[in-house]
């Protein structure tokens, strides 16, 4: 047990097992305390005050009646407590935000619960009002299709949007887990396309099905991190979000010399190109070379009378 | 074993099963536990009151006979005791079951257990291996999620250091009105105690855990209040003209659509894709390099050919 229950906590716990030992009548004390994640002394601790509670005059016939000492709990005289407790405000937000991030996936998966849903939804929010709402960007279809294959250690096939290379490709990968990475949900997994280990952001996974059982994965050699030096001189804070600098290691935030670290310098690229207008990169100089390089070829283009719009 | 928890229990017990509202000195000489001087005995009645509401349970306050007017009573109506959404099928509890499921360690899992239990004791049939083809997950990295969700449920304004554009750090007072999660992250709308109006708040640009300042319930969430409104980008101005290279600049390419104004060379297409800020849009078509060329509006046709001039004569 992580920590004792506060005397309120228990309370509501009270109040919680009565109706469910009322329409778990038998339950043994092993799958009751399972049920409520709690020991099995903490239970029975529980269980003996429930025992000394009801109605005013707490003689037998105004007390709780249960019986727990076969093992098995039953109980008695305790109509009173027997409706299932209503559900707090918070615990209707977590309600509301959790059939937000069902919603998206259900039309696909599931399109005959959708009215369920619906209905649902409406009910929450005639009593919570629109204090929330999610826009899941993942799609919990496809997290449900690689917790399959993690389970079951099978391939999975995927259409995969890169952002960085600014393409869908198919590919087939064996996912390794699932993490977070700068707050985007990812797989990490052996791409059989790439010959190497990748990640892959779920929101950017546009189709998934699982394939055969996974052949073996190739030792992996990581090659090197490339890092850029930079210059800021306008909308400090939305580049160093768009280059994933931690403000925690500049905490005595400048605009100079901010380091930017990434395994693509395509992305890294990418970035200098979007920022043009705020950041000079100061080093590495085949970086510097490399974007005057790619902004001559993009004015080039500028430059071409086929680019241009006739008759302005 | 703890006696406050046992009174807890035994209120609650004798305030469901009146029909008529009970007064203080009924409660202080029936239910067990309150002990002491008269003056502890109101302390602990008020303190469990408090702690019965924390939990959900409302305590009904009013006249027990219109001839006994200045002695108030106490009740619990069983209404508003129990499990407020009715007449759910086994597949309703079904999907609610899957919802708070999606909290399976993440902060508020305690919160979501409960709503399980609950669920689990309506004694309704349900089973959620029937939608083995949805696995929903909480992206719950931010510790002050679960604090704006727990202080926007009993609304408790908050305040926090928040980290601006030029990188300085402010104190904000913040009344939650609403949490959403849109474009990948999360954010706090709220009404700004300092500023006197509504504004939004990332959750990640939060540089510390955000603190409940004032009582729970001290303000009003307006009733025509839409977070959407304070979160969706300004309306659309403006329109571009770009041309895409073939199977290029995916992203943007379905936020428009293909146009025949302008007669695009081979290998590359016409588009049309409306912006509302003229800087972050071409921030955006910079990242695709050069498989966007902007035509118009010429404003910025004429910014991203400075910006490139620029960037040559700077690096080259």
């Amino acid at each position: 047990m992580a920590k004792s229950s506060t005397p309120v906590e228990k309370a509501a716990r009270l109040l919680d097992l009565v109706p469910f030992i009322s329409s778990h009548q038998g339950i043994s004390l092993v799958d009751l305390a399972e049920q409520f994640k709690i020991s099995q002394s903490e239970l029975l601790s529980d269980l003996n005050t429930l025992w000394m509670c009801g109605l005013p005059g707490y003689t037998p016939l105004e007390l709780i009646d249960l019986e727990f000492e076969s093992g098995f709990v039953s109980i008695r005289n305790a109509e009173i407590l027997q409706n299932v407790r209503t559900l707090s405000k918070e615990e209707l937000v977590i309600l509301a935000i959790g059939l937000d991030l069902i919603s998206t996936a259900l039309d696909e998966a599931r399109p005959e619960l959708e009215e369920n849903l619906r209905s649902l939804q409406e009910k929450i929010r005639l009593l919570i009002g629109e204090i929330v709402t999610v826009e899941p960007t993942v799609n919990s279809s496809h997290r449900a299709v690689i917790l399959q294959a993690l389970e079951s250690r099978r391939d999975l096939q995927i259409r995969y949007h890169s952002l960085i290379r600014d393409s869908i490709s198919e590919r087939q990968i064996t996912p390794i887990e699932m993490s977070f990475d700068h707050g985007y949900e990812v797989v990490r997994a052996y791409c059989h396309s790439a010959k190497a280990f990748r990640s892959f952001r779920l929101d950017n996974v546009k189709a998934i099905d699982l394939c055969a059982p996974s052949f073996e994965v190739q030792p992996y050699s990581e090659s090197d991190p490339y890092s850029i030096e930079l210059r800021v001189t306008d909308r400090l804070r939305s580049v160093m979000e768009r280059f994933r600098i931690s403000f925690d290691q500049n905490r005595r935030a400048s605009a100079e010399n901010l380091i930017a670290t990434s395994f693509s310098q395509d992305w890294l690229m990418r970035n200098a190109l979007s920022t043009l207008a705020s950041t000079e990169v100061l080093a590495p100089s085949e970086f510097r070379s490399a974007v005057a390089r790619r902004c001559q070829i993009m004015l080039e283009l500028y430059g071409d009378s086929s680019f241009a719009v006739v008759g302005e | 074993m703890s006696r406050k928890t046992e009174r807890l229990v035994n209120l609650t017990i004798a305030l469901l099963a009146t029909k008529r509202f009970l007064t203080k000195s009924e409660i202080f000489r029936t239910i067990d536990g309150y002990e002491g001087a008269p003056e502890s005995k109101e302390r602990m009645f008020e303190r469990d009151k408090d702690d019965l509401r924390k939990l959900g349970i409302e305590i009904e306050v009013g006249s027990f006979d219109p001839l006994f007017e200045d002695e108030a009573g106490y009740r619990i109506k069983s209404e508003s005791y129990q499990f407020q959404l009715r007449g759910l099928s086994g597949m309703d509890i079904t999907l609610l079951s899957l919802a708070a499921k999606a909290w399976r360690g993440a902060a508020l899992d305690s919160a979501a257990l409960s709503v399980l239990i609950k669920l689990q004791a309506m004694g309704v049939a349900s089973d959620l291996e029937s939608i083995p083809e949805l696995a929903p997950a909480l992206d719950d990295g931010d510790q002050n999620l679960s604090l704006l969700i727990t202080s926007l449920s009993s609304r408790q304004a908050v305040s926090f250091f928040y980290r601006s554009e030029n990188l300085g750090i402010d104190k904000r007072s913040i009344a939650p009105y609403a949490v959403v999660s849109k474009y990948g992250h999360w954010y706090l709308v709220g009404q700004d105690l300092d500023k006197f109006e509504v504004r939004s708040f990332r959750l990640d640009r939060m540089t510390t855990e955000i603190i409940k300042i004032g009582k729970s319930a001290a303000y009003e969430i307006p009733t025509d209040f839409k977070a959407s409104d304070h979160l969706d980008a300004p309306s659309i101005k403006e329109s571009a003209l770009l041309y895409l290279r073939d199977d290029r600049a995916l992203s943007i390419r379905n936020r428009g659509f293909a146009t025949s104004d302008a007669v695009a060379p081979p290998g590359w297409q016409a588009f049309k894709i409306s912006f509302s800020d003229e800087d972050r849009f071409l921030e955006e078509i910079l990242w695709f390099g050069d498989d966007v060329v902007v035509l118009s509006p010429q404003s910025m046709r004429g910014k991203a050919i400075a910006l490139l001039e620029a960037g040559v004569k700077r690096y080259g």
